[in-house]
Order: C-alpha cells, then structure tokens, then sequence
C-alpha cells in the first residue's frame, strides 16, 4: 500500500469514527445498539463474548474448574494464555484474570474451555462464582492474552510450578500429548502438603501418551520452599533447558536467582504470576502499602499512620490529576485503578481487587494499589 | 428575600448525623435493582429515540405521525438528557463498572460537550451552590434573580432573555464554560480564579467538536438519510429539540430560583461543616411534587434537596429518601421547599419578573428579615 493510499485509509476511518460519535454518541456502533442486543441476548456485550458456565467442579475443598462453553464467535487460545471473566455480582461488573487450565485441542473437540480457580479466603469474588454459578448462568470473557507460551523448538524443558499456578501448565502438557510431542519435559510441581497437587493422577496418566513427560510432585510441608539442591536433585541437567515458571510471586523470585545464579541465560527464563489475577485480598496487613503510577512510572509508599487520599498521595508526588470539589461530590477525580482495594472515607467501603472506577480525593489505599495516573 | 438564620451548632451536628444515616442507610440497598432500572431506562431511550425518527419520517403519509414522531424523539431526548446522562455523569452508577454507564466516559445527547457540563456542573455548582459569584449556575451570568446583584438596565427584558435560554436551553449549556472563560468574546482578560484544568484551546476545540456533531446529527445526518422528506425530518428534529429544551430549562429553573430558594455569600462556604454544607444545599433547593413518571422524566430534579444532599446516590431512591430528610428538617425547624410543579413554576416566573426592575419597586423593610 503507498502512503497516500494508507493516508487516505486513516482520514476515511477518522471520519467515519466521528460521524458514529456524533450520531450515536458513542465510540462504536456496537455500544449504542448494545442495551437492545440484550433486550435478546441478556448479558451481551460489545467488547467481549458470552459464555456459558456447563459445571462447576469441585476439584479440592477450596479449588473448583468452571466449566465454559464460549460464544461460538470467540476467537480460541494458545495453551497458557489466560482470559479476562467478568461476571456481574449484584450489578456490578467484577472482573478477574484466569489461565485456561484445559487445552486448545480440548477446545476444539468440545467447544469447551476450563478454568481452575482457588477460593481466596474472605476474597469477594472467588468464592461467590463458585456458588453462583452452581447452577449455570452466563458471563463474559475476553480474547485469550498473555506471552507465557509453549516455547518453539526442541530445547528440553523445565516448568516449575507453585500451587494454583499449574493451571498453563496442564492446557500445555495436555495439548504437547495430544500432538504426541516427543519434547523433554520435567514438571516440578511444589504444593503446600501432600493433599494439594492439582490433577495428580491425570499427570501420571498424562506421562503414557506423553513419554518425554517427567514429573516431580514436590512437598513443601516436607521438603520446603523451592532450593538450587531441588534443582540439582530432581532435575540434574536443569541448566541446559528452557525454563518455565508460575505460581506465588515470592515463589518466582526464587526460581527466578537460582536459575539465574546456575547461568541460564535470561532469554531461557520464562515467568508468569499465576492468574495474572489481582488477589482478592490485599496480602499487607501492616498499613503500609505502596501505590503506582503506571503511566508516571513511579511507585511510592504510603504511611499507615497519617493515612492520605490518593489525590493528596499523586500531588505530593508531583502528578496533577484532574480534580474539583476535593470532597467527593464531583467526581473528576474519576480515575481507573487496574487493581488493588482502595477504602472510600465518604460511604465507608471497600473496592473490589480487580479494575474499577474510584475517586481519587475520597480513596485511601487499603492495598498496594495500582492506578491509570 | 428571608435568609434562614444558621441553626446552633449542635443542631447542625445533629442534623449532619442524621442525614449520613440516610444516606448510609440508601447506599447499602444499592445493587441490582438500580443497575436493572437504568439499563431497562436506557433501552426505553434507544427504542423511542430510533422509533421517534421512523415514526417521524411517516409525515408525509399524514401529518398526526410526524407528531408522534416528535414527541416520541423529544421524549427519547428528555430521557437521556436527565434520568439518564445528568445522573449517570454524576457518577450515581459508577460501582456497576460497565463502560457505557460510567461518568468518565459517558456523552450526551445535547450540544453542551460533557465533560466541560461536569467540570462547571458537578464541581461549581454542587460544591458552591446559589453562592452568589461563584455558582454560575445561578442564573447563567444572564439574569437578575436576587438583590446579591445590582439592577441593571438589561434586566427590564431579562424574561425575553428567559424564553431565549429557555428554547435554545441546550446551546446554553453548551456555551456557559466557553463564555465564563471569555474563549471567543469578552475583554481578552482571563478568569482570574480559572481552574480549568485543561488549555483554553482544548476547551474552545471541544465545545466546537460536540457543536458540530450535534448540528450533524439533527440538521444534516438524519435528514439526508431520509433524503425525500428532508425538510419533515429537519424541522421534526428541531421541534424535538425545543421539546427537550423548554422542558429541561424549565424543570432547573424550578430546583433553584423558585421564590423560596436563598441565595449565599462567599464567605458562607469557608470552612464549612458537613452539616454546615447540608444546611446551604437545602436552604438553596426546592423540590417538586408529581406522579412516578414525572419524576422520571425530571431525571428526578423534581428532589433537587434530595439531589444535592446525596449527589451520587441512584436517583430512584430520593423520593423514598425524602420522606426522611422532609420528616428531620421539619424537626429541626429548617425550611424544606416543596410544592406542586405548576405552583413552583409560578414563584420562578414571579421572580425572574420581580428581579427585572429595580429593588425599590420591591423592596421592603429587609433589615427585619
Ligand atoms: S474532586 Fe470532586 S469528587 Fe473528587
């Protein structure tokens, strides 16, 4: 295409956008007709895709897989990428990250797609979902995203994974047999007691169509947190694989030295935070939490004994978020959070974990939060 | 005018608590009942907006549809302008999380460019409300509505000036951040107190932006496509919009320039208590009675004390609300302004009237008050 006629392309499409704006007063066509859609499909939205949750399986007592069958529109995944579920809980939209912990080969046999979620305790989400939808019910789900994806080539693997952080492990071991993949794989999976491996008969079962596949089921309650002698013990040539993490953040640390420290090279070192997911509790408890800028790029700590509003915490930081009255009437001072509690002083309540909407001069953080500023 | 005298502050604190109550106990109902009514409102809008235009185009087959069609267009416009875009920019529905009824990103259907209405809307005129010199809200720096002010000539045909603003309401919401700022007219001299917190370009560019688009909309867009009726669709259109306009124009009116509404000073609003802030926000509104649907096609404004007590509280719920606050301000002897539609209507015209001539036309013994 030439320049001009790409040039061309942009002012037809700018214009275009300007006339949708103007005549429905929206972005897209796709949000105006979107509350009629769902006069025929409840739940319908513009910018993500209807599913039906089929079960909710109880995996173990606090962790269940829900079952989706997505829209038939929807576009399909790699194993380990995740998607984003929004579900609405009393009229609100809350929204959470999963990885899909079934494979894409499963996908297109059924149609259907997994999630394995564990229940966060006093969490506000997860464990509502399990109740909610025991019966079924819809929700939505976006594209398939994430980079944590099954490496090219035959370079021998390792996939270290920490408790619910199985989850793209089992969607790429599952879809690896069912490509018969003749690839080196070791899973080390740790797991908090002898009770909590995910799934531990259908790896065992897993490793007869899958003769590469070799599996350690690793106790922490008697082995301990991950160690380089772990390493050197279970999986003696770890230095010459590719290596694949997921699970607890402290956990990814970790791995992360000790590979590092062995000399494998960064390139080789993959790394997820299981379910990209923001908890549902905030982990602090002491008050001291640190709040981003993501777009400023700073990250500052806050003081839990002279507690500020995020917009005195942004100005005391150089940045000049829009704002008004100051106290809560206003809301210019509407600013997305991507995640994290925040405890508004004026209605006395808490915010979800996940992406939300707050007001930045009645907000005090109640979490690490991470804001749009 | 009679000032009420600021109760003691005990009262005040009393009054302060038992209004939080109120509100805290509001706040915990809200859920899905609210998010279900403003969607099921907002697919009422669509439907009757894109009927309104069908139904319209039918004129030509006998002039009866093209009044239905008017109407049903009018409506759709009142319905978005005040149940739905008034409150949804307040921020009332912002805890549902969805995209398209959030305050930061919703748009109206009306010439005035949303996010410069929430800027002098929201922060201005909720914060400062009916302070003289600061709300610029009252009376829209075009009209004599208290002796704050002194009388000036122009104010003999300010209820000329009134039906203008009234028919071409949406125009004026539009141009009030632009005029306030002397974007286009004006001795180029800035507003010394301007907290704008965007340039005066982007502002002047936005305002030109949402002008535009609703000139597009009504007078170019629709009528084109319904090329053979063009002239039918145009002045459909624009009857539509004087619907919307006189209706809209009238019902604000009616919230804060009623007979009964006071007027306050600067100095009234610095270091303001809850209660204090309150106190202002009832003495300076007035509330209208009527029938379900009225309110709802009022936006709920018709519980304009209600609205500026709880803002961001989904409107639904202040006719409910203000039985309360009527039943607390009765006990505390604070005056709770209410009466029907066409009685407050009445006390705006005689005020918009009175305030046209000279204060010794009018005047009596104010020092007693
Ligand atoms: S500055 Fe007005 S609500 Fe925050």
């Amino acid at each position: 295409m030439t320049q001009s006629q790409t040039l061309e392309l942009n002012t037809w499409s700018r214009g275009l956008r300007w006339v949708t704006s103007a005549v429905t007063l929206h972005q897209n066509l796709a949000d105006y007709v979107e509350p009629l859609a769902q006069m025929i499909w409840p739940g319908w939205q513009a910018s993500s895709w209807r599913a039906r949750v089929l079960e909710v399986r109880p995996e173990q007592a606090d962790v269940y897989t829900l079952v989706l069958r997505p829209s038939a529109s929807w576009k399909g995944f790699l194993a380990g990428q995740y998607i984003e579920l929004s579900a609405e809980k009393n009229g609100a939209r809350a929204i959470r990250c999963f990885s899909i912990s079934s494979s894409p080969d499963h996908y297109r046999r059924t149609g259907l797609i997994e999630l394995t979620i564990r229940e966060q305790q006093g969490g506000l989400i997860t464990p509502w979902l399990k109740q909610a939808f025991a019966s079924g019910g819809g929700v939505n789900i976006s594209a398939a995203k994430g980079e944590f994806l099954w490496p090219q080539g035959d370079k021998p693997l390792l996939m270290i994974a920490g408790g619910s952080g199985i989850t793209p492990f089992r969607s790429m071991l599952q879809e690896a047999a069912a490509r018969s993949s003749t690839r080196a794989v070791h899973l080390m999976y740790y797991a908090r007691d002898a009770h909590s491996w995910l799934f531990h008969e259908e790896f065992q079962k897993l490793m007869l169509s899958f003769p590469g596949l070799t599996l350690s089921f690793m106790d922490s309650d008697v082995q301990g947190f991950i160690s380089a002698q772990h390493l050197h013990d279970f999986c003696p040539d770890f230095v010459t694989r590719e290596v694949m993490i997921c699970g607890p953040s402290a956990m990814i640390g970790m791995a992360r030295d000790i590979c590092a420290g062995a000399g494998i090279v960064s390139d080789h070192i993959h790394f997820e935070y299981f379910g990209a997911a923001p908890l549902d509790m905030p982990e602090a408890a002491d008050g001291n939490y640190v709040v981003s800028f993501e777009r400023e790029g700073k990250a500052v700590a806050t003081d839990s004994d002279a507690p500020q509003t995020l917009l005195d915490v942004a100005e005391a930081n150089g940045l000049k978020p829009v704002s008004g009255c100051r106290m809560g009437v206003c809301h210019q001072c509407i600013c997305q959070k991507k995640s994290g509690v925040v405890f508004n002083t004026q209605t006395g309540r808490y915010s979800d974990t996940g992406p939300g909407e707050i007001q930045l001069c009645v907000s005090v953080a109640s979490s690490d939060v991470i804001l749009d500023l | 005018m009679t000032k009420t005298a600021t109760p003691s502050a005990e009262t005040l604190n009393a009054f302060e608590r038992e209004l939080n109550d109120v509100r805290d106990d509001f706040m915990s109902r809200i859920g899905q009942a609210d998010a279900d009514y403003i969607r099921k409102v907002i697919r009422t809008q669509r439907l009757l907006e894109l009927s309104g235009r069908l139904v319209m185009v039918l004129g030509f087959v006998h002039p009866l549809w093209w009044v239905a069609g008017v109407i049903m267009l009018g409506l759709a416009k009142i319905l978005d302008n005040m149940e739905i875009g008034h409150n949804v920019m307040h921020g009332q529905y912002d805890w549902m999380n969805d995209p398209n009824i959030s305050s930061r990103r919703f748009e109206w259907e009306n010439a005035g460019d949303g996010n410069s209405w929430k800027r002098y809307h929201n922060h201005e005129h909720h914060t400062y409300t009916n302070i003289i010199g600061k709300d610029r809200d009252y009376g829209y720096g075009m009209l004599r509505l208290s002796d704050d002010l002194p009388w000036r000539p122009k104010n003999l045909w300010q209820f000329i000036s009134y039906i203008n603003l009234s028919l071409l309401f949406q125009w004026g919401v539009a141009y009030h951040e632009v005029a306030a700022e002397r974007i286009f007219v004006g001795k180029n001299k800035r507003r010394k107190d301007s907290s704008l917190p965007i340039s005066r370009r982007q502002l002047r560019n936005d305002f030109l932006n949402k002008a535009g688009k609703t000139i597009f909309r009504d007078y170019i867009f629709w009528p084109l496509v319904c090329f053979p009726v063009f002239w039918w669709v145009f002045f459909g259109n624009l009857a539509a919009n004087i619907i919307r306009n006189l209706w809209t124009s009238t019902i604000i009116f009616c919230g804060h320039f009623t007979e009964e509404a006071q007027t306050f000073r600067e100095e009234d609003c610095i270091n303001e208590t809850r209660g204090q802030w309150y106190f202002r926000q009832i003495l300076g509104s007035s509330n209208l009675e009527g029938p379900r649907w009225f309110h709802i096609l009022t936006g709920h404004l018709s519980c304009q004390v209600e609205h500026h007590l709880f803002p961001d509280i989904p409107a639904r719920h202040y006719p409910e609300m203000a039985k309360r606050v009527a039943e607390i301000c009765h006990r505390h002897q604070i005056p709770y302004n209410t009466g029907s539609f066409g009685h407050q209507y009445f006390t705006v015209v005689k005020r918009v009237l009175k305030y046209s001539l000279p204060d010794y036309f009018h005047s009596r013994p104010r020092a007693a008050a």
